[in-house]
């Protein structure tokens, strides 16, 4: 039983865990950079580590070791505490999504729900993290991303359970084990969840159409304005680790997740997928442009809730079961 | 089994939150300190202009109180929707068609009354 626990925690903390988690949220926003950059025909990071792979790593431990200023106005308390949660609730959340084999290291019924709501606490950390600057800009973006949320969380929350009812499942292994004895990925059975969904995640990360609230040629930085030092360093890497569950979470969800493609171990399968989710993520944010507000919100609800609903009434009637 | 995840996850909660905590501190003790209050840096951005005070940072908000109602009922049913899949058919398929009617009522109501 020592064993078995020394075990449990090994993998906690180092592989799969905390510091596997974050070194890949690093190289995934350098993957992500380089792609906009590509697109954007621009170079990206370069001069770090080979093609500026380390870059993600050097800004932030140069933010970490920045001075550190808050202003007068400021809720302390909430200043201080809404990076650290937004470091925290990310990295808690990719435990439950399977990435060596078909079993999470954390794995109950019901983890969908819990992922979730880890998503919804986010946003209002956020709210929260706006509100709590006290700054004009910080709250306009505070107000702005909770006006997001009215938009894209209904859309998002019923196209993960699109999954959920087919694999008869709740728990993100349950979906991952079912795609594999069905032997077909649910992208190929749901494709219209898999469109919605790839539009809220935009949403949820603030990527380009969606980034109302910490849009920089209106509002500065948003919610982040007041920002600096060792809390944007906790931001920026929450926000990286946003981006890889964000697109662990469709790979497990849609792509099959962690499975034995053939003779390609698990992990690497887990790896080419987020990627490829990750491609298509960075591809969309480098080619659109901002919307506005309330075309977000009503836009959402008039084109996002009606197709997401169908796709609920065609799984009931057995169609992409 | 399921006690055990979810003790798990409170193990794994709370070291996360202790990692960044921890992250937090060491970087308070590196980094360079001591910006007195009250000085010129420490009132909030604005460009170089005087910020308008606080209480008058308004956002007119009234255009989406429609949604913010609907997304209060939807969430409901987003949930009753999870909790479906061993259900008879009958019942999911029920709620969707009452809420597809609710999103087309709520679409022309927001033509009619010019949002």
């Amino acid at each position: 039983m020592p064993q078995n626990t020394l075990i449990i925690l090994l993998q906690l903390l180092i592989f799969p865990g905390f510091l596997f988690l974050i070194m890949l949220a690093f190289i995934y926003e350098w993957i992500d950079r380089k792609i906009v950059a590509r697109i954007q025909n621009r170079y990206g990071p370069l001069y770090t580590g080979p093609s500026g792979i380390l870059q993600p790593l050097a800004d932030f431990i140069k933010l970490l070791s920045k001075e550190d200023v808050v202003p007068d106005s400021a809720d302390r308390l909430i200043f201080t505490l809404t990076p650290i949660f937004i470091f925290a609730l990310p990295l808690t959340a990719l435990l439950l999504i399977p990435i060596v084999d078909e079993k999470a290291i954390i794995r109950f019924d019901g983890d969908l729900i819990f992922l979730m709501f880890i998503l919804t606490l986010i946003a209002i950390n956020i709210i929260l993290s706006g509100y709590g600057s006290a700054s004009p800009y910080s709250i306009i973006g505070g107000v702005r991303s909770a006006l997001q949320i009215i938009g894209y969380e209904i859309p998002a929350a019923i196209s993960i359970i699109g999954p959920a009812l087919s694999a008869g499942s709740l728990s993100i292994s349950g979906i991952v084990e079912w795609q594999i004895s069905r032997g077909m990925w649910t992208i190929l059975l749901q494709p219209l969840g898999f469109g919605i969904i790839i539009t809220c995640i935009l949403a949820e990360l603030d990527f380009v159409p969606f980034d109302i609230p910490e849009a920089e040629t209106e509002i500065v930085a948003g919610w982040k304005t007041e920002f600096s030092g060792r809390k944007l360093a906790l931001l920026r890497i929450g926000k990286d680790m946003e981006i890889l569950l964000a697109s662990a979470l469709i790979a497990s969800l849609y792509l099959g997740g962690a499975q034995y493609v053939a003779f390609i171990p698990p992990i690497i399968a887990f790896l080419i997928k987020t990627i490829a989710i990750l491609f298509l993520l960075s591809l969309l944010r480098a080619i659109f442009a901002r919307f506005r507000i309330d075309q977000t919100v009503s836009g959402m609800w008039r084109y996002l809730m009606i197709p997401a609903i169908i796709q609920i009434m065609l799984i009931c009637m057995g169609i992409g079961k | 089994m399921n006690d055990a995840a979810l003790m798990l996850l409170l193990v794994a909660f709370i070291s996360s939150f202790a990692l960044a905590l921890s992250l937090y501190v060491i970087a308070g003790r590196i980094s360079p300190g001591g910006v007195e209050k009250r000085s010129e840096r420490t009132i909030p951005y604005a460009c170089g202009e005087d910020p308008p005070p606080i209480g008058e940072t308004r956002i007119n908000c009234e255009r989406f109180f429609i949604f913010t109602i609907f997304f209060m009922i939807f969430d409901v049913f987003a949930f009753m929707i999870a909790i479906s899949y061993s259900a008879p058919i009958y019942l999911p398929m029920l709620y969707s068609l009452i809420t597809v009617m609710a999103i087309i009522l709520l679409l022309i109501s927001e033509r009619t009354l010019k949002m």
